[in-house]
């Protein structure tokens, strides 16, 4: 990938307050039109990072890029950020927020005013433009805040949590939007401690704790580093393959199947074709990838130890 | 700048678009003409007459009595004691009430009853009776001795309460007494009365010039003045501060702070708000001196010549300037405030130390207000936090020299970018801690950090 496509490029990122150190030595690159999942316990440095990012605190060390430049304040109107606490004016207008935010993103009331037209009918809130936020649900709200940080068609979305709070209809409803934005060619930045709805959304992700970076790289690759190399086995016969010390390492019975730990260096692969030769009849043969919620514990448990 | 300009209109609007904004505009003139009319208007209502009777045993009193509590005769006092009640325009309040009654006065009837060959025990039953029957409301007993010292004349009345017409007929009475004291002593009452006639006294001030000016009229404008700019710092101060305390509770100042610089933020603010404040103000001033102006139309047209204080336009820009300086101090220290607590409630515990100033100023404004010229005026209009509300003061009683206006308007307006340049190092670090109010030391560390 050329340089043009990283959207953001933090390098050796650190930042202190007083004796607290919330993000020490931080480096990850996000590329452009992809969904980077931005993972960590609660107080791992999420936020702060994000703030650094938006241009609200700056880092004590190391450089942040946006779009290939350093990071200014005239860069925020490309960036749409959601914070994880996040409010509205409570007595104002729905419509007269909107178009205050937008106004600060630098877009004319005009075009705001087609815009909030479009996300409301989107949103299917159109009937509460003219509504108080004392008026709207919770959830309501929450998609209100969610237009705000798409008003000025941002190149850039950073969303903290954005789905908490929300019902699992519009949980999903809110993921379709975000695929929507992809589609678009949107840099997606998704920070959550939620593993399940990371693993749907993200191409990229980073794994943070302490401060530090974890892990990182496509879900991929995450997933492939690590290590664990199980087999969800279903078959008859084969018992002698099985038995190989040099391809199957563990061999586990569950009720109706067999959860197979390769050795190492084996290849499933290899496995697969020597079942079938042995003549096993295979009803499924599937390699179980670790889900990132394991990955996570298992993760933070090792650090914490 | 546009987005500056955005925060500006977006706080003007959130404020003036309000009704509290609409209500409290208006009503201030309204509230304002209602002191001046309402009490005219009561006291203007005469009532019944009250139905008198007099015993006079001596029957030397009662027709004196009854010829100075004629209408005429108290129509004639009255106009006498607005007369004297102009010239004393600063006058305690109790004091100016009472010149208003007497001005108003009460009206009588005279009911006749014969009390002859009747003993004091019969007279006293029979008017009792009448009073009962609401024949009559009031009687009043004049003694034989009238002119010893221990001589008591005693007072019935069904409308105990009504001090005005009991006030009149004090007067009255005394003044039949008193005359027929001289007439008894062989002593010329005209003559008496052009002897003791009173001086004509007229305080008038002067000004550095030499030029004389009326001083009454100009108290009570500088006084207003004084008022209106401490009112108003205090209210717009506290509406930046639950402004500034609402973007915070709610969350709201990460969205604000990722769109916007913060001194932008902070600085667009203070301005919409000082713009809100400055249109109220206008409004007070323009119907004020709309409400002055028919007030003194209506007076003179009722051959009444009434005092105006004299206001020149260069009066009012200085006043508005003055207005400015203060807001920006002020509503600096309250967004500082704002931006330290976490909620209204407590930030109203912190606003004491800035409203204790502004009191303080206000109350020095007195001090002004007596002795414009003196050390104490000279030195409270050019401080920091005190001069946004003596200066005006000071500048309506008496126009200090023009390099003190300047170091006035200097000396705040250094005043103005220490207050505001804390506040800004407060404003970006507090506005993003949640959860605690900050400490001091915590507060002093961001501004000493940042």
């Amino acid at each position: 990938m050329t340089e043009q496509n990283t959207t953001l490029k933090v390098e050796n990122v650190s930042k202190h307050y007083g004796d607290f150190t919330a993000v020490e030595d931080l480096s990850f690159e996000v590329k452009a039109g992809r969904v980077f999942g931005f993972l960590g316990p609660n107080g791992a440095g999420k936020t702060t990072t994000i703030r650094m990012i938006v241009g609200i605190t700056y880092p004590d060390e190391g450089k942040i890029e946006l779009f290939g430049e350093r990071i200014s304040t005239e860069m925020q109107n490309r960036i749409g950020y959601l914070p994880e606490e996040r409010g509205l004016y409570k007595k104002m207008k729905i419509q007269d927020q909107l178009r205050y935010f937008a106004a600060l993103k630098g877009v004319a009331q005009a075009e705001a005013d087609k815009r909030i037209d479009f996300w409301l009918e989107r949103m299917k809130l159109a009937e509460w433009k003219k509504k108080k936020t004392t008026d709207l649900s919770k959830g309501m709200q929450q998609k209100i805040q969610f237009i705000s940080t798409v008003l000025h068609n941002p190149d850039l979305l950073i969303l903290d949590e954005p789905f908490s709070g929300l019902d699992p209809v519009n949980v999903e409803f809110m993921m379709e939007v975000v695929s929507e934005l992809k589609a678009h060619h949107k840099t997606i930045i998704f920070s959550t401690h939620l593993m399940e709805t990371a693993e749907r959304l993200c191409d990229d992700i980073i794994l943070i704790n302490k401060s530090r970076k974890v892990v990182g790289g496509t879900l991929r690759q995450v997933k492939a580093g690590f290590g664990k190399n199980l087999i969800a086995l279903r078959a008859v016969g084969g018992e002698t393959v099985l038995q190989d010390k040099s391809l199957v390492a563990k061999l586990t019975a569950h009720a109706d199947e067999l959860e197979i730990e390769l050795a190492e260096n084996a290849d499933a692969q290899i496995l697969l074709k020597r079942l079938l030769e042995s003549g096993a009849a295979i009803t499924k043969f599937e390699q179980i990838e670790p889900s990132l919620n394991d990955i996570f514990i298992e993760k933070i448990k090792e650090i914490n130890a | 700048m546009r987005k500056f300009l955005a925060v500006v209109k977006h706080e003007y609007k959130k404020i003036v678009l309000k009704w509290s904004f609409l209500i409290g505009t208006l009503l201030f003139p309204i509230i304002a003409a209602g002191f001046a009319i309402v009490p005219a208007i009561i006291f203007s209502i005469k009532g019944e007459p009250t139905r008198i009777a007099f015993v006079d045993q001596t029957g030397k009193i009662a027709p004196r009595l009854r010829e100075s509590l004629a209408p005429e005769k108290i129509l004639e006092k009255a106009r006498q004691a607005a007369k004297n009640s102009e010239m004393n325009l600063n006058a305690s309040q109790q004091e100016q009430m009472q010149r208003g009654t007497e001005q108003l006065g009460g009206s009588f009837a005279f009911v006749d009853y014969s009390a002859d060959e009747k003993s004091l025990e019969q007279i006293r039953r029979e008017l009792n009776e009448k009073i009962i029957q609401k024949e009559l409301d009031a009687y009043l007993l004049i003694p034989q001795n009238f002119d010893s010292p221990g001589a008591k004349y005693e007072f019935f009345s069904r409308k105990a309460g009504d001090f005005v017409g009991e006030r009149t007929l004090r007067d009255a009475l005394n003044e039949a007494v008193r005359s027929q004291r001289l007439a008894d002593a062989q002593i010329d009452e005209s003559k008496l009365k052009a002897l003791s006639q009173n001086v004509n006294f007229e305080a008038k001030g002067v000004d550095e010039k030499g030029n004389e000016k009326d001083s009454d009229s100009s108290f009570i404008a500088a006084f207003i003045i004084g008022l209106m700019i401490y009112i108003t710092l205090a209210i717009y101060g506290q509406a930046i501060m639950s402004a500034v305390v609402e973007e915070k509770e709610t969350r709201i100042a990460e969205i604000l702070f990722s769109s916007a610089k913060p001194f932008e933020l902070m600085m667009g603010k203070l301005v919409g708000v000082g713009l809100a404040g400055l249109t109220q103000l206008a409004i007070w001033i323009i119907s004020a001196l709309v409400l002055v102006g028919i007030g003194v139309a209506q007076m003179s047209a009722a051959g009444i010549s009434i005092a105006i204080p004299n206001i020149t336009p260069l009066m009012v820009v200085y006043f508005f300037i003055f207005f400015i300086l203060g807001f920006f101090i002020y509503a600096s220290i309250f967004a500082l405030i704002g931006s330290m607590v976490t909620s209204v409630q407590e930030g109203g515990q912190f606003s004491f130390p800035p409203i204790m100033l502004l009191l303080i100023g206000f109350y020095f404004s007195f001090a002004v207000i007596r002795d414009p010229n003196s050390s104490l005026s000279f030195w409270v209009s050019i401080a920091p936090f005190f001069a946004p509300i003596t200066m005006p003061v000071r500048i309506l009683s008496e126009m200090p020299p023009f390099w003190q206006i300047g170091l006035s308007i200097f000396i705040n307006s250094l005043a103005i970018a220490a207050m505001v340049w804390l506040a800004a190092r407060v404003y970006r670090v507090g506005m993003l801690m949640y959860g605690k109010r900050a400490t001091i030391p915590e507060v002093w560390k961001w501004i000493r950090q940042s």
